[in-house]
């Protein structure tokens, strides 16, 4: 399968290199290196050989309507917490691809998504060590600006290899505003199915289980001067949740307004049964074929990412089932601008969210169970004069340390100054100080960071979080990075808390270490 | 691996300069937006990667923001935001620019599953491209300090020439 399409990648690029037009190549470089040191107060103990190094090598070549690819990777070994399956050396992703106005077609591995990617989301995310590229066939097609439509097939990549599973999919949208001709209004339907086959085991197939599911989804999209309304519904199928038959289904609706420096959006969102792997086989934290994120707000500071949410997607817990959850997030986004009384010279802006998620009360529900997770912040940046600006964020967070399965909570209140001095329009500095208060948990925590940038090319950071409240440990790390145009090299030192990596509303577990990185990405 | 160093070699043998891809992503309205027709209007511009997640995004794009009026006296030269955020954040990040005013001055463009990006070979974010009125990228950088924006800024100044 490999051979084929890579001959037939080959074939096209020495077919399109015999056109007149001269294409372009085109390509990234990116290598993570990890030296690990034995730390006792972090409960540390490295591996034998003390190392990890996650390299990746992407080529693109593009000439007119044609292009190719392909990407290499190595794991020497993975960096501590990436998912096990990633190891040693392996021709990754590879593809050919045709695309003019209307039409597209992909052979190789691929990326795609259908509306939001409850349904099927295949995508790289790196710091999650993901990369569930679908290798097979692409197909899409668009009528004007009217109506598109894609079809594929394939078999989703798990860690070094090609996985058995297969899904096949089609996705419709039309536009009736343009193909009625209406201005200023948006209006479209949008529809998606997929199957997914996968040898199941004979226990599996007495209980009623079937190697083929077909899920689908139908979407509306609505956008009228800035007011607009997003909605969705998904339906995987049936699959069995141990040996038990279960429908998933998820419901998403945004609502919200955008216009005159003013930003607003609601969302609600509910989940039953929503989880859905490329393997039934795997328990990898990369085992996926949809995007369910937490709809909440990500946060970047030290102490606010101390307990990221994890949504619940429905699943077997060690002692129970949890079915899934429900609950919904406000974002508000504000502008105060330059000559305002609360603008003043430079003008303000101001941010603030609620979010606050749910258990089923029951399978089927749509009734509130116990409080998985509520946060409301506010952060507002203001520009005090030409050279300094502030960033405060307040957070309220509240999780349930035992994911719902009972109604304890865990609240803790969050504080964050972020001050930036520009000294010269080349050298600044800038200071993040932050608090942590709790009754619970590890009680409290305080952190600080600076940063001193000496632009174009050099930043050199130190910070360090300390758990004053309980454990008194101190996570401490410093480092310094060079950039000249596309490449960028970065050097560091530090002790690492255990927790999560979080991105896009993904998260993976990491445990704790301590020790030295470099790291190098670059372009070209 | 013999397959794959000859490929190279054979495109590397007829390379021309890197360019603007076509590359479906979405525009404000949730519209469909073909990449290569950024190029119609035939105006250098600063394509500039970010998300709602990146603070040193945040600050390029508002720096450029607050030079802009001072800039537009002397180039002619527009300005394209391209957000990297999943579908997770796209409605945070459209309300977001919003929130901040760059839609009054910025082409917004939301590349959910990161196909832009990815063509654009752009591993992580902040990444800023300038390209000339003929699609021709010119300059681009990786990560963001304070004064960055000065190099961008002379880069664009180059294109008009």
């Amino acid at each position: 399968m490999k051979k084929i399409i890579l001959s037939a990648g080959l074939i096209l690029a020495a077919a399109s290199l015999s056109a007149q037009e001269k294409g372009y190549l085109t390509g990234s470089f990116e290598t993570t290196d990890h030296a690990y040191v034995a730390d006792e107060a972090n409960r540390f103990v490295p591996a034998d050989d003390r190392f990890g190094s996650n390299n990746y090598l992407k080529l693109d070549y593009y000439n007119g309507n044609f292009s190719a690819g392909l990407q290499m990777e190595g794991y020497y070994p993975a960096l501590i917490g990436y998912p096990g399956e990633l190891n040693k050396y392996a021709l990754s992703n590879f593809y050919a691809n045709w695309k003019d106005d209307d039409f597209q077609v992909t052979v190789g591995t691929f990326y795609d998504q259908f509306g939001s990617g409850l349904l099927f989301r295949s995508w790289e995310d790196r710091l999650l060590g993901l990369n569930n590229a679908v290798m097979g066939a692409r197909f899409a097609y668009n009528w004007e600006d009217k109506v598109s439509f894609k079809a594929l097939w394939g078999m989703p990549r798990l860690g070094m290899e090609i996985s058995d599973t297969q899904v096949r999919g089609a996705d419709l949208s039309v536009s009736l505003s343009n193909i009625i001709g209406l201005d200023n209004i948006i209006l479209s339907v949008e529809g998606s199915v997929l199957n997914r086959y996968e040898k199941i085991g004979i226990d599996a197939e007495e209980a009623g289980g079937s190697p083929n599911s077909i899920g689908y989804s139908g979407r509306l999209n609505f956008d009228w001067n800035g007011l607009f309304l997003k909605g969705e519904y998904v339906d995987l199928g049936k699959k069995l949740v141990a040996l038990t038959p279960k429908r998933g289904n998820a419901q998403l609706v945004e609502l919200g307004y955008n216009g005159r420096g003013l930003g607003v959006t609601l969302t609600g969102r509910r989940l039953e049964w929503m989880t859905q792997q490329i393997s039934s086989k795997s328990v990898s934290s990369a085992n996926l074929i949809s995007y369910v994120p937490a709809m909440s707000t990500q946060y970047t500071y030290m102490l606010t990412t101390l307990h990221p949410y994890n949504p619940q997607l429905g699943d077997e817990m060690s002692y129970m089932f949890n079915s899934g959850e429900m609950g919904g997030q406000l974002d508000a986004f504000y502008n105060f601008r330059r000559g305002t009384a609360l603008g003043g010279k430079r003008g303000m802006k101001v941010h603030a969210n609620f979010s606050t998620y749910y258990t089923l009360a029951q399978e089927g529900s749509y009734k509130p169970g116990n409080l998985l997770f509520r946060d409301l912040s506010v952060d507002i940046e203001k520009q005090w004069t030409k050279e300094f600006k502030m960033v405060f964020l307040y957070s309220m967070q509240e999780y349930n340390p035992t994911y719902g399965s009972y109604k304890t909570t865990y609240l803790s209140n969050i504080f964050v100054a972020d001050l930036l001095y520009k000294w010269t329009p080349t050298f600044s500095t800038r200071l993040e100080l932050q608090y942590l208060t709790t009754k619970e948990d590890k009680k409290d925590w305080m952190a600080a960071l600076l940063e001193v940038n000496f632009a174009p090319h050099w930043s050199v950071w130190a910070s360090d979080m300390y758990n004053h409240g309980s454990s008194k440990m101190h996570y401490y790390n410093a480092g310094v990075s060079f950039t000249k145009g596309r490449t960028r090299l970065a050097a560091g030192y530090g002790r690492y808390k255990d927790g999560f990596i979080c991105s896009g509303g993904v998260c993976r577990q990491i445990p704790q270490y301590t020790g030295a990185n470099f790291s190098i990405t670059t372009s070209f | 691996m013999r397959t794959f160093l000859l490929t190279v070699a054979l495109l590397i043998s007829a390379t021309a300069f890197a360019q603007v891809p076509s590359v479906t992503v979405e525009n404000a309205k949730g519209e469909a937006f073909n990449t290569k027709s950024l190029l119609d209007e035939g105006t250098p511009m600063i394509v500039s990667f970010w998300s709602t997640s990146c603070k040193p995004c945040i600050r390029e794009l508002d720096a450029v923001y607050d030079a802009l009026p001072d800039w537009l006296d002397e180039v002619k030269f527009r300005v394209v935001a391209v957000s990297t955020d999943d579908s997770r954040l796209l409605a945070k990040a459209k309300s977001f620019a919003e929130g901040r005013g760059w839609g009054e001055e910025y082409t917004l463009l939301f590349d959910k599953n990161q196909d832009f990006m990815r063509a654009m070979n752009v591993s992580v974010v902040p990444h800023v491209f300038v390209i000339d009125g003929k699609g021709k990228i010119v300059y681009s950088h990786t990560s963001y300090v304070p004064g960055n924006e000065l190099e961008l800024f002379e880069a664009i100044k180059k294109c008009a020439k």
